[in-house]
């Protein structure tokens, strides 16, 4: 009888764990999860070795306060000069229009996120908080999560500002 | 925050040109339908409508005075029915302790408007002893919630900390509840997938998501663009925010100056609230209460709910502020 009831429901239990893979991979996909560049930056080197402890030494902002993102190559070259072997080949390689150069961990549209707004108020937040430690890593691959609307609201909470809707979306 | 943002239109000064019109559809990535000049099913923000003292077509010629009237959403607060009465402490245990379902529809505050619990907890006899061993001595309840947010069963609407009601389009269900609320028929509803031309995508503004099919939408007096004024001010190292001031499209773009915007709640801003409560000019859109006997006001302002939208009306002309206020027979 139990065996019945197995085959019976056994399409079902199938068609429910294949369409959550495919919903988890469809959110991984658009929040951008597999973000790692197609370069061997290591942050731990520049931040120990170089004596960089501020971010935004290569992530800043523009004037009107949007936030830079990943570096350029040209950032790269205010202090590469480009005349060793493996800095030649890196220049020859990496170009800004290389193809996964995008955002790395990417809202959806209906978020208005200004990195400035949670960088730069009375009330801030560390890098490390939503990104992990990156200062870290080895590689460019994502170490935390992918931003989900509850890890905003518990920051929101924690340090009592506002959570209406349209603090952060438009 | 302590900003209440708000808008003055001056009908005398306005020409009826549609830019203000067209300004906000740019702003807000409004699709383009074909022949969407005068359906019921479009979908726009901004309305301009046109309004005429001769309904009836009885007028004779050189009678007949005609004036536009742009409406948008009105951005409602409601009036507060709990604020008038605050509610000591002790017959709130009295009524707890006599075995009454006590609570109150709204957010209750202490007196120094500390949030103490949410809207429609039922009070416990711990919690009215927690409360006393705080120190607090009476409570009051803010239940001042524009129409349409009350009937919203997804919370994709709601009130932000400056006055503005938000609308999330992703979060909205369509079920169209809240265009059935609005008094001002101000809220829209997607009927088909946005669609846009040729090129036309590539110049739609990124601040502002896309609503698909199936939602409603509306005007949030472009909350972005104060994003974006934010961002520009933190930038210069500016850090308090009541500072930031911004103009929605519409009020950018008038060519006449037609449209003001600003704090209500400033003296110094052209649209502050209490000169604009005892001006004769102006009126609010269906709001007749606002022309009613003093007293006859603080009887049902205190009863009944009513829109108290942030938009103002200004115009010389009796009969076009009759036909705003709502008055009958006008």
């Amino acid at each position: 009888m139990k065996r019945t009831l197995l085959f019976f429901f056994l399409p079902f239990i199938i068609s429910t764990y294949l369409s959550y893979i495919l919903f988890i991979k469809a959110c991984d996909y658009a929040m951008n999860v597999q973000a790692e560049k197609p370069l061997p930056f290591n942050h731990k080197t520049h931040m120990t070795k170089y004596n960089i402890s501020n971010c935004e030494f290569c992530h800043g902002y523009y004037e009107n306060g949007r936030f830079k993102g990943i570096p350029t190559v040209a950032v790269c070259k205010q202090c590469h000069e480009g005349k060793t072997a493996a800095e030649k080949i890196f220049f020859k390689n990496y170009k800004d229009t290389d193809t996964p150069w995008t955002s790395f961990a990417q809202q959806p549209d209906l978020v208005y996120f200004s990195h400035i707004a949670v960088m730069k108020n009375k009330k801030t937040a560390q890098c490390a908080s939503c990104h992990g430690n990156k200062g870290v890593s080895m590689t460019t691959a994502k170490i935390k999560g992918k931003m989900l609307m509850g890890q905003c609201m518990d920051c929101h909470d924690s340090l009592k500002i506002s959570n209406k809707c349209m603090v952060c979306h438009d | 925050m302590n900003k209440k943002w708000g808008m003055a239109i001056d009908l005398d000064k306005c020409t009826g040109c549609g830019a203000c019109q067209v300004a906000c559809m740019q702003e807000n990535n409004m699709p383009i339908f074909k022949d969407d000049s005068d359906l019921p099913k479009r979908v726009t923000f901004l309305d301009l409508m046109k309004v005429t003292n001769d309904k009836d077509a009885k007028k004779k010629y050189g009678e007949v005075q005609v004036a536009f009237v742009p409406k948008m959403c009105q951005q409602c607060e409601g009036n507060n029915l709990g604020a008038h009465q605050p509610i000591p402490l002790e017959t709130v245990k009295k009524r707890v302790l006599g075995g009454e379902k006590v609570f109150f529809p709204g957010i209750t505050y202490d007196e120094q408007d500390n949030m103490l619990y949410k809207p429609e907890v039922v009070y416990t006899k711990d919690m009215v002893e927690d409360l006393e061993k705080k120190g607090v001595k009476s409570v009051y309840f803010d239940n001042s919630q524009p129409p349409c947010v009350s009937v919203c069963p997804v919370v994709a609407t709601d009130v932000g900390d400056d006055g503005v009601v938000s609308q999330v389009w992703s979060r909205c269900i369509g079920c169209r509840y809240c265009q059935t609320a609005c008094p001002y028929e101000a809220r829209a509803f997607n009927w088909w997938n946005p669609r846009y031309e040729g090129d036309f995508k590539k110049s739609l503004n990124p601040d502002v998501s896309l609503s698909s099919r199936g939602a409603v939408v509306k005007c949030t007096f472009c909350s972005h663009i104060w994003k974006r004024e934010r961002d520009k001010l933190l930038a210069k190292g500016e850090k308090d925010l009541n500072k930031v001031k911004y103009n929605p499209a519409c009020v950018s773009a008038c060519p006449t100056n037609a449209i003001i915007f600003g704090d209500l709640n400033d003296p110094e801003s052209p649209v502050y609230a209490k000169k604009l409560n005892n001006d004769e000019r102006a009126v609010r859109l269906v709001h007749s209460i606002d022309k009613a006997d003093p007293k006859v006001r603080e009887k049902w302002i205190a009863k009944k709910n009513y829109p108290n939208p942030k938009v103002y009306y200004l115009s010389s002309q009796k009969w076009l502020r009759d036909i705003l206020v709502g008055f009958k027979n006008s």
